[in-house]
């Protein structure tokens, strides 16, 4: 299980995919970043910016303490979730969630 | 003594600067210990206490710099020091000028106890079958302020 590679992902004024193209992972967490002052909404494609369709609406995390997190793992280990396929918006524009993912791969 | 018991000895007597490469397991010396993906019957601390990147020039560094596969990793800020923690992938080397812009996760420092109910701000990976598949020399580590030390806690079964 390795990191996906991304991280800081930025939105600027409307729900963005994680990523553009496809790609496959097996665990995601996505938090506001640490410092910010958005609150960050995560959903699918059809995620809008007053939260219709939003599967997850994290609070943010301005001063300090542990933030708030949406995380999704496939129970059976396998790289099952298309990070293309989440979207994530943040109230303030500019802002940075952070994606954490993680994927299986042969070494 | 076994090399399991040595291993046991060595946690027992707070070995927080342990050195991985003690369990030194793949003939053609490609990684340390039980082969990625494999799930031995006995859970095992390969890593502990305060993880220091201080001998790197950057004051980043890898969990270990030859692959180990851990079924359960838990890194934690320590409590009482100043700075964010920065963990990435190795991406974390396309960003010279701001690493926290590569950060997959940022751990933000417990330096009081006043939030959180003195909770330290912790990140947790863990194989869902228990199996070895988490690569430490793919997880990077940056302390904001040099010299700091996470706390990692790393499990391999064995």
């Amino acid at each position: 299980m390795s990191p996906s590679g991304l991280g800081p992902v930025q939105v600027l004024g409307a729900p963005v995919p994680l990523l553009s193209r496809s790609w496959m992972v097996t665990k995601l967490t996505i938090r506001p970043r640490l410092g910010q002052w958005s609150k960050i909404l995560v959903g699918g494609p059809d995620l809008l910016p007053d939260e219709s369709n939003a599967i997850a609406v994290l609070y943010p995390v301005p001063n300090g303490g542990e933030a708030d997190a949406f995380t999704v793992q496939d129970p059976s280990g396998k790289n099952s979730i298309d990070i293309s396929q989440i979207y994530v918006y943040a109230t303030v524009p500019g802002d940075t969630p952070l994606v954490d993912s993680f994927y299986y791969r042969t070494v | 003594m076994n090399r399991r018991e040595l291993f046991g000895k060595l946690l027992g007597a707070g070995a927080a600067a342990f050195t991985v490469g003690a369990i030194q397991a793949s003939s053609d010396g490609s990684y340390n210990g039980p082969p990625g993906g494999s799930r031995g019957s006995q859970l095992v601390a390969v890593m502990s206490g305060p993880f220091s990147t201080a001998s790197s020039p950057l004051g980043l560094l890898n969990l270990t710099q030859i692959p180990q596969f851990v079924a359960y990793l838990r890194i934690q800020v320590h409590p009482g020091q100043h700075g964010k923690i920065v963990l990435a992938s190795s991406s974390i080397y396309n960003h010279w000028n701001q690493f926290d812009d590569a950060a997959f996760a940022e751990l933000w420092p417990n330096y009081d106890g006043s939030t959180d109910n003195g909770r330290s701000d912790s990140w947790i990976m863990q194989d869902v079958n228990w199996q070895n598949t988490i690569n430490l020399a793919d997880i990077y580590v940056y302390p904001e302020i040099w010299g700091e030390t996470p706390l990692v806690t790393a499990y391999q079964l064995v």
